[in-house]
């Protein structure tokens, strides 16, 4: 009901901004990079993922991060412009 | 070099030494106020970056500090405290004293160790019943512990303890007995770390 009672409470704000802002959201997930970052070294560490692999998809998900981290950034300064 | 990079707070002594540090220090040493003392190395800057070199490098620092004398107690700090002045740290000393006792209290004589559970791919385990078994056995040996973020699908299970250090013949033979028990499973037993799961100090705002 998350999404409902969001759009029902912030009227003002339209219903592309909110499905924008969540879009931006789940594609820049902070947190679901990092949980992966983690899982990576942890498959690493435990043998089941070559050290190559390991270290590609290292990179691959430093630079998501950074990318999302700035995303949100400039989402909660207001820098991203949302299209109606 | 006028910044000061904080690894933990230790009580009593001094202790100082040559190290790998943060951000290519070399020697590590004690800056104190009455019987607390903070752990520094100088650094250019009181905001560094996590590199994953640094990151290793303050965990080495800390180690070797719980390694001096025997076992040294030590309130360790998270990557990334560093001081404008002496007297600006000295003040943190001074205004955070009896939190740091507390924590000084809390860690003496212990040590932080980890434990993950993770499954094979795609296997289904009964994730509760294995739960139950590690807290039965572990649990009563270490001190305390805590529960980690399951970051992985593959993960059963991620806790920290804390162990006597007295204790920790006992806690390895009870992780082996349960890898033993659950041959189906991969223990991934780590440490020993500082205490950093049980201590709640955080020094950073007062920058």
């Amino acid at each position: 009901m998350f999404i409902l009672d969001d759009l029902l409470f912030r009227p003002f704000v339209g219903i592309v901004d909110t499905l924008h802002t969540m879009a931006l959201d789940e594609l820049y997930d902070v947190e679901a990079i990092q949980d992966e970052l983690k899982e990576n070294q942890l498959l690493y560490e435990l043998g089941d993922r070559p050290e190559a692999e390991y270290r590609e998809r290292k990179a691959e998900l430093e630079d998501e991060l950074e990318i999302a981290r700035d995303v949100h950034e400039r989402l909660t300064s207001g820098r991203i412009e949302v299209k109606k | 070099m006028n910044n000061r990079y904080v690894y933990g707070i230790v009580d009593g002594d001094p202790v100082e030494f040559e190290a790998d540090a943060v951000r290519d220090a070399e020697y590590v040493y004690t800056i104190s106020h009455r019987r607390l003392g903070a752990v520094v190395s100088d650094v250019d800057t009181t905001d560094p970056e996590e590199t994953d070199e640094d990151a290793r490098r303050h965990d080495e620092v800390l180690r070797e500090i719980m390694d001096h004398d025997g076992g040294r107690a030590i309130v360790p700090m998270q990557f990334g405290m560093a001081f404008e002045t002496d007297r600006s740290l000295k003040n943190v000393l001074r205004g955070a004293r009896p939190a740091f006792r507390r924590a000084l209290n809390d860690v003496e004589g212990r040590i932080e160790l980890g434990l993950k559970v993770v499954r094979e791919e795609g296997e289904d385990v009964d994730d509760e019943a294995i739960e139950a078994h590690v807290a039965d056995e572990l649990e009563p040996i270490a001190a305390q512990s805590v529960p980690n973020d399951l970051f992985s699908d593959r993960l059963v299970l991620n806790r920290s303890y804390l162990v006597e250090r007295d204790d920790r013949e006992t806690f390895d033979e009870a992780v082996a007995d349960l890898e033993e028990a659950h041959d189906d499973l991969t223990f991934r037993y780590t440490g020993p770390f500082a205490p950093y799961s049980f201590v709640d100090v955080k020094i950073g705002a007062q920058r």
